[in-house]
């Protein structure tokens, strides 16, 4: 079978498919197609913005299905790790003498590291596996293969909107969860930790730093764009009825979550240099 | 004029779905492409709109090989086509007057009213205007393919139109209904004519639509021929196959 976003022409100067799945040669040409499909879809979706048609609507719905519905979750986990990392924070700094350092070392965490990764863990669970289902499940209806008849790009059609969307809707709902962990954080500094919150709120403004906040907002970028295209592909690459299905859906959301852990470390080295951030 | 030159097609562990086929076809004929089931009459549809690739063969659109074709240039080979799935493949999300009008928003820039109007049009040819505003999951078996079908006539006008499957999982007054209404849709005298190529294991209804019958056997053409040579056929599994027509004929 085919992925609609093949590129013919390459694939068949290769012979890549032509004897798919038997063996040894295949698997080697099997997973460099698979990596040629992967690039020219992470490519050429996002370049659908730049023609027509646009499809402002789908863009829309899909911001609305990731933003939207997305925030309750993000939400319930952003309070909890907030006030989990501020218990835990202000337990050891307690035993050292420097509670008062609570709030700083929170905010740090929480807005350079755990806000961005753990929200994209979370989108990547929800929306991921929600897209690659979908996709998957069009691509097995044949609805996929209906586009393609009638002439309509199913890359454009589909899977840019849901870049575009991923893409704009991970950053703001990182935005909203770190607020909403500094809350939980502040929740516990002041009712369990008995600490001021004037000082709490004080620390938390004194690292709000540009290169703290770029160092932040820049990360979901990335993992949303990373996180669409994974999702997006799993689904389109899905074949073999359910028993596909379950498999292109737990891959997309394992190969995200894989690919926000590694992305995230090379991330901080790039912006710690690029910002001039001592180790 | 399809024209099919030795192609061959296998998928997983070299199975042979297809195997040297040949034949010619003009955009007007009624045919009906017989064989049991995963005999490989759904790729050869497939492969018709470029939606896969053989292993080797030419497949000749109008004397142009698809075969090498990228996406953006199958584009205008599959637009003198139309296809109705198996289970019609509606846009589950959709009702049916946003299915049916689905393509007329993606390329003509008629005012919104004037979409209505043709989905009205199109849905009462076919007999379903009043299950405009349902959405797919509300409709029954017929009622799908007959939405599918007006969403493919609706589309752009096809020179030919593709069923796969369209009768399958029918009760015989349903599966009647859909036959009638094929038959009327290729109503005309060729050139002109809007043919089709119904893939289907029902020789009862292939009987029915269509005046050229091929059937698929290990994966190569097994009969090539009208109605008259089906029904004098010596080939025995042939003849097994067809059994049910004969037994329907005797009957009526």
């Amino acid at each position: 079978m085919e992925s609609v976003f093949l590129t013919f022409k390459i694939r068949n100067k290769y012979n890549l498919l032509k004897d798919a799945d038997s063996g040894y040669h295949m698997d080697i040409k099997g997973n460099i197609a698979r990596l040629q499909d992967f690039y020219v879809l992470s490519v050429k979706a996002p370049m659908g913005v730049f023609r027509r048609p646009y499809y402002f609507r789908e863009t829309v719905e899909q911001m609305d299905y990731m933003g939207t519905g997305s925030f309750f979750i993000v939400f319930l986990v952003s309070l909890f790790i907030g006030m989990a990392l501020c218990l835990q924070i202000s337990a050891e700094l307690g035993n050292l003498g420097l509670k008062m350092y609570t709030g700083k070392i929170v905010g740090i965490s929480i807005i350079r590291e755990i806000g961005p990764v753990s929200i994209a863990l979370v989108y990547a669970g929800r929306v991921g596996s929600g897209m690659a289902s979908e996709l998957g499940s069009m691509m097995l209806g044949h609805q996929v293969d209906i586009l393609r008849v009638q002439g309509v790009d199913p890359v454009k059609k589909l899977v840019t909107p849901r870049i575009i969307s991923s893409v704009l809707m991970l950053p703001m709902l990182t935005i909203i969860g770190d607020a909403v962990s500094l809350l939980g954080g502040y929740y516990i500094s002041v009712f369990v930790s008995h600490q001021s919150g004037f000082f709490y709120w004080s620390q938390i403004k004194e690292i709000m730093s540009f290169e703290n906040i770029i160092s932040g907002i820049a990360k979901p970028f990335i993992f949303g764009y990373i996180i669409a295209c994974i999702s997006c592909y799993a689904g389109l690459s899905t074949k073999g009825g359910a028993r596909g299905l379950r498999e292109s859906t737990t891959s997309a959301v394992v190969y995200s979550m894989i690919m926000i852990i590694l992305s995230d470390f090379i991330l901080t080295r790039v912006l710690f240099y690029v910002l001039g951030m001592k180790v | 004029m399809i024209e099919f030159q030795n192609v061959s097609l296998s998928f997983n562990n070299n199975h042979a779905v297809l195997n040297d086929i040949s034949f010619k076809a003009h955009f007007y004929e009624k045919i009906a492409i017989l064989g049991m089931s995963g005999g490989g009459k759904t790729t050869l549809l497939r492969l018709m709109l470029g939606l896969v690739r053989p292993d080797s063969g030419k497949i000749l659109i109008d004397g142009q090989d698809i075969v090498t074709l990228s996406e953006s240039e199958l584009r205008d080979i599959r637009m003198k086509f139309s296809i109705v799935f198996q289970e019609g493949a509606l846009f589950d999300s959709l009702n049916v007057r946003e299915n049916v009008v689905f393509f007329f928003r993606e390329y003509s820039s008629l005012s919104e009213e004037e979409i209505e109007k043709k989905a009205r049009e199109l849905l009462g040819k076919l007999g379903i205007e009043e299950a405009i505003d349902l959405m797919p999951e509300e409709l029954s078996g017929g009622m799908k393919r007959r939405v599918a079908i007006a969403r493919a006539l609706a589309g752009c006008n096809p020179r030919m139109v593709l069923y796969d499957e369209a009768t399958s999982g029918l009760d015989p007054l349903t599966a009647d209904n859909i036959c009638s209404l094929i038959n009327d849709l290729a109503k005309g005298e060729p050139p002109e004519r809007t043919g089709f190529i119904i893939v289907t294991h029902k020789v009862t209804d292939a009987i029915k639509v269509a005046e050229r019958f091929i059937y698929l056997r290990s994966a190569e053409i097994a009969f090539d021929g009208d109605i008259s040579a089906l029904r004098n056929t010596e080939d025995p599994e042939l003849r097994s196959f067809t059994e049910e027509l004969h037994i329907a004929e005797k009957y009526i």
